[in-house]
């Protein structure tokens, strides 16, 4: 069979024989035998394609840690029948079967987390509050995700959200009693905060809590449907008790959203006296989650089980709270909810590490199109069209990978100083990253053309089943109006103070605001100096912007809430600017750790990648003038550049993810066999 | 055409039978249960070679004169030549070994090899990998490494991982022996022959003119038989060996086995927390990482890995188990091996990592394999 390097004539013969084969189809007894010849061969890209770094050394930089504890939660659920492996094209792949009927999945889960919870990959997800331990925890809770999104959602709410909240909200009496029992799923817990009315504005939720100092006891209800408890992960199952959140109302008072534990469930997994239970239905994803509803009729619950870390109410009904202000105790309440953003960081990025990896293989071995008649099908990922769909992606997927890294050590090492600016960056990331993933996916499984659309192939299924992580833990927009708003905030109080801006990453604004070239070469398109000036030239004056035109509508006579509101193009373009410049820091600080040689190169290359597209893709830096409009055209030019560099390593580049081929499909391998006739079980 | 009785001074120990278009390559040290010599393996590596590109060779037959199939490395020969000079003798037996496993592994042609009695580390390398794998009666593998003080080495960090659920920890690390009926159960072997049928089976081979496998295969099942398990077979055990070898460390696997010990008195469990205890702990930590490492890579990788742990193991900078378990075992032989760090809990995971690292030396350089044309999508080395 001819290669594309064979000359002319070989192509010419070849090209021949193709089309007298088809001639003599139907008469040639032989063209069985013949047909292999000349038909398309699947050809492994490993064969083609060149490894110019260290793909073992890229991998650890990517995963950073707890590398043997990856490697053993993988095989845990490779060797095992309970996670679905199935047979194709000579290779094993494991991910949840979607065939099977919502119920089906929904307890399919529950074994698979009973299998990992008696082989130990929980131990000390409660208990252990050690810094290895946290590391641990999240580690294998990004393991879990690259088999299934369902799967580390109902984990993540049970030892995330109902766990964090007694480990954040509650005290001694609640740790001793709770974590122990919730670290073996002798309780199965889940986390009722939103409801049918209620989501984002959690301050705004119905359910009324009252206190009986005659028994000792509050009472929990749900006052009308809008109250009723919404999109409650393990509520329509399996969860035997729950973090329920609610106005606490004492002596006729409201004194605030308070948490409080109830048992739904007996042991028998019968619904309790006074609670209510249905079920929130076939979702577009995510269903292998029970998610329910609950309503409470007058429950009673001991005085013991509200989590008193910030509040408690006497025996006799006293309220009784260390924080006078009611905003600073809600606040002291959202705090669990970082552990999940950061979570939610970085399965975004699993995902779009698996469906890369898929589309950017498949594309390395799936032609279509001759340049011309006896020219074979050229490749996808040689079509510089295809390169500039998939490259850039790559490139800020990387960029992202580092930014979670970074934000997984911030967590981990996080003290009352430092929890403002986790909660901002974690915000901004959760969403940025989140949106990056949805995007990543449509693009992949729009590259895979047909392929895409099939189940087994997960790319286009991945797009429901983290679909829902731009809404829950916070809904993106509202997240990103946070960010910019506390950026704001910071900003005010800088300037009125008059002293220089601390924490939050604004320190660059402290000094005179950057100079970019008016003609901007490729060379200084590549220099850090060049990349990290426009990104915070770009911050530092949307950031001014959005403070005068919050101050205009506030001089005209809005409040400064409703201001903040008429602001929100700004608003949304500050915040923005802020995740970027932030990610791009996270990369050059990973870069510069590293010593000179190839590797180094690719991470220059992906860097400049991720810096190019972003000036690409924001209108703001021609709508503001950041960039001339001469200067927007090099960028352009600069990409397409960047492109054809990065093609070479590309295979590298998605191997380095370390996703093991089990994770990955059949398209991503020998697409050819998986789809033969032979394979097909008649 | 090379063949077994031509260059060489040692030369007979590897025979070559020449039938039409299938060569019967014979492992002939008998006294030595064919352990593999440095010159065997280059032998074979050799007529691995040549056969691949010579198209009148559709297919290759391996088995071994006498009771043994092929009993391993020739260790004692390697560790007298490390003593004596530079650890880079040793090296060198790995790594023509490990090149060979890799060709073995990636081979376009068919490879039938009769395993007629004992099977143990480097003979599994240069059987297992192949296409297809007969056992009989007379089988006995095992990968007794651990109790050595090396790992099981010549790809098993590939074949064992891949075996059903946790039982490739299980045979690697406590080197439990399996016949033939247990081999087949587990996949080790993908036939079955009682011996007597072998002359046959070998004589029908002898005509095979073609590399399908498919061919190949039901020539084979005409001969095959399904062996019963015995009773007392380990592989009856599967789910307490996925319950304690599923774990993440040795040492949370011997508790998981001591906590099942505690449940009743078993032959079985105390022989395999025996087995463990008695192997060379650096061995064991060494061996889990291989095969949980080897479980997602490519062959070619694993071998890699492999070849690099082997090196700082003949530099005994990190330990000298491998020479005091050949001292024990197989010179002075008086089984009692003292192992340095003595227990589990004495190495840290930095020791361990020191061995997957690469050798701190210029001339060092980690294995490199030839082209392979046609590389099998299962072969594909990744990560």
């Amino acid at each position: 069979m001819a290669s594309p390097s064979s000359s002319s004539i070989d192509q010419v013969s070849w090209r021949a024989s193709v089309l007298s084969r088809h001639l003599q189809q139907s008469t040639d007894n032989s063209f069985q035998s013949l047909q292999s010849s000349v038909c398309l061969q699947y050809s492994p890209p490993e064969l083609s394609e060149k490894f110019e770094f260290d793909v073992r050394e890229m991998r650890r930089l990517l995963d950073d840690h707890n590398f043997e504890d990856r490697d053993w939660l993988m095989g845990l659920m490779m060797q095992s029948n309970l996670f679905s492996p199935r047979n194709s094209g000579g290779k094993v792949f494991v991910s949840p079967d979607y065939n099977q009927s919502m119920e089906q999945q929904r307890e399919v889960t529950m074994k698979r987390i009973e299998y990992l919870l008696d082989r130990g990959v929980f131990k000390g997800w409660l208990t252990d509050r050690t810094l290895e331990g946290e590391m641990r925890k999240l580690t294998l809770m990004d393991v879990v995700t690259v088999f299934d999104h369902s799967l580390s959602v109902k984990i993540g709410v049970h030892f995330f959200l109902w766990g964090g909240a007694i480990q954040f909200f509650g005290t001694k009496r609640h740790h001793d009693k709770w974590l122990k029992d919730t670290e073996d799923y002798k309780v199965k817990g889940c986390f009722a905060m939103t409801e049918l009315g209620h989501g984002s504005n959690v301050r705004g939720i119905e359910t009324i809590t009252t206190y009986d100092s005659n028994t000792g006891e509050f009472v929990i209800n749900t006052p009308c449907e809008s109250a009723q408890k919404y999109w409650i992960g393990g509520a329509a199952n399996h969860a035997t008790h729950t973090i329920v959140f609610s106005q606490l109302y004492i002596n006729g008072s409201n004194q605030g959203v308070h948490a409080f534990i109830a048992q739904i469930r007996d042991l028998d997994g019968n619904i309790c006296p006074n609670i209510r239970i249905a079920d929130c239905g076939h979702k577009i994803g995510l269903n292998g989650v029970d998610n329910g509803r609950i309503w409470f009729d007058n429950v009673r619950i001991p005085r013991e089980n509200l989590l008193n870390s910030v509040a408690d109410v006497s025996p006799d009904g006293q309220y009784l709270s260390e924080i006078k202000d009611p905003d600073q105790r809600f606040a002291a309440f959202l705090a669990p909810l970082t552990s999940g953003r950061v979570n939610i960081a970085g399965g975004s990025i699993c995902s779009s590490k698996i469906s890369l990896a898929i589309a950017i293989r498949y594309s390395l071995t799936r032609r279509a199109f001759s340049v011309s008649a006896s020219r074979p099908e050229v490749l996808l990922l040689d079509y510089p069209s295809h390169q500039r769909r998939l490259l850039p992606l790559l490139a800020k997927t990387y960029a992202m990978v580092f930014a979670v890294n970074y934000l997984t050590k911030v967590y981990v090492t996080r003290t009352p100083k430092t929890n403002k600016s986790l909660h901002i960056v974690s915000s901004a990331f959760k969403a940025m990253f989140t949106w990056h993933n949805m995007r990543t996916l449509q693009e992949c499984r729009e590259a895979c053309g047909g392929q895409g659309l099939k189940t087994e192939n997960r790319v286009g299924n991945l797009k429901g089943e983290f679909d829902v992580q731009t809404t829950f833990e916070g809904d993106n927009n509202v997240l990103m109006q946070q960010v910019s708003k506390a950026l704001l905030a910071e900003y005010i109080s800088a300037q009125k103070r008059k002293k220089p801006f601390e924490g939050l990453g604004l320190e660059h604004m402290n000094g005179p605001s950057p100079v970019i070239l008016a003609q901007l070469t490729s060379s200084v398109l590549r220099s850090t100096k060049f990349q990290m000036d426009i990104f915070c030239l770009r911050e530092r004056d949307l950031l001014k912007r959005f403070a005068d035109d919050v101050s205009q509508h506030q001089a005209q006579g809005e409040s400064k809430a409703h201001a903040v509101l008429l602001s929100f193009q700004l608003a949304e373009d500050l915040a923005r600017a802020y995740s970027e410049r932030m990610v791009l820091q996270t990369f050059f600080e990973s870069e510069t750790c590293h010593s000179e040689g190839p590797l180094k190169n690719v991470l220059g290359l992906l860097k400049t990648m991720y810096v190019m597209i972003c000036l690409e893709e924001d209108a703001s830096f021609l709508r503001y003038g950041y960039l001339s409009i001469e200067n927007a055209a090099a960028v352009r030019k600069e990409v397409m550049k960047l492109c054809s560099e990065l093609r070479p390593h590309a295979l590298s580049l998605v191997s380095s993810f370390g996703i093991p081929d089990a994770f990955l499909s059949p398209i991503a391998f020998n697409w050819v066999e998986a789809n033969s006739w032979s394979s097909v079980h008649h | 055409m090379a063949s077994g009785n031509s260059t060489n001074d040692r030369g007979n120990e590897v025979l070559v039978k020449e039938n039409l278009n299938v060569r019967t390559l014979i492992l002939n040290r008998p006294r030595q249960l064919n352990a593999l010599s440095f010159q065997m393996v280059s032998q074979l590596l050799e007529l691995f070679l040549a056969y691949e590109k010579d198209s009148t060779v559709s297919l290759l037959i391996m088995k071994g004169e006498g009771r043994a199939f092929c009993a391993g490395g020739d260790v004692a020969t390697l560790v007298r030549d490390v003593a004596k000079g530079h650890w880079r003798l040793g090296a060198k037996f790995f790594w023509t070994e490990f090149i060979l496993n890799y060709v073995i592994a990636t081979y376009t042609k068919p490879q039938v090899s009769i395993l007629n009695g004992i099977v143990m580390g480097g003979g599994a390398g240069v059987s297992i990998h192949g296409r297809f794998r007969v056992a009989t009666e007379n089988s006995v593998f095992a990968m007794p490494e651990t109790s050595l003080g090396l790992f099981p080495d010549v790809g098993a960090s590939y074949f064992l991982s891949r075996l059903p659920g946790f039982f490739g920890e299980y045979v690697g690390l406590t080197g439990a022996r399996l016949d033939g009926a247990e081999m087949l159960a587990c996949g080790l072997a993908t036939h079955f022959v009682p011996a007597m049928r072998l002359p046959l089976l070998e004589d029908a081979l002898s005509k095979v003119n073609t590399s399908d496998p498919a061919v190949v295969s039901a020539i084979i099942d005409e001969f095959s038989q399904e062996p019963a398990l015995k009773d007392k077979s380990a592989y009856h055990r599967l789910d307490i060996i996925d319950w304690c070898f599923s774990r993440r460390s040795v040492e949370e696997i011997l508790s998981a086995l001591e906590g099942e010990a505690a449940k009743g008195t078993d032959d079985w469990i105390s022989t395999t927390i025996q087995s463990l205890k008695k192997a060379s702990p650096t061995s064991l930590k060494n061996s889990l990482r291989l095969f949980r490492e080897g479980r997602l890579q490519g062959v070619g990788r694993c071998l890699i890995q492999e070849y690099r742990v082997c090196c700082h193991v003949l530099r005994k900078e990190i330990s000298k188990d491998f020479f005091e378990g050949c001292r024990a075992i197989l010179l002075d032989k008086d089984r009692n091996p003292k192992w340095e760090p003595s227990q589990l809990e004495l190495i840290s995971d930095n020791m361990v990592e020191r061995y997957f690292s690469k050798v701190d030396d210029e001339e060092w350089e980690d294995l490199k394999f030839p082209a392979r044309s046609n590389l099998p999508v299962h072969a594909m080395a990744k990560l």
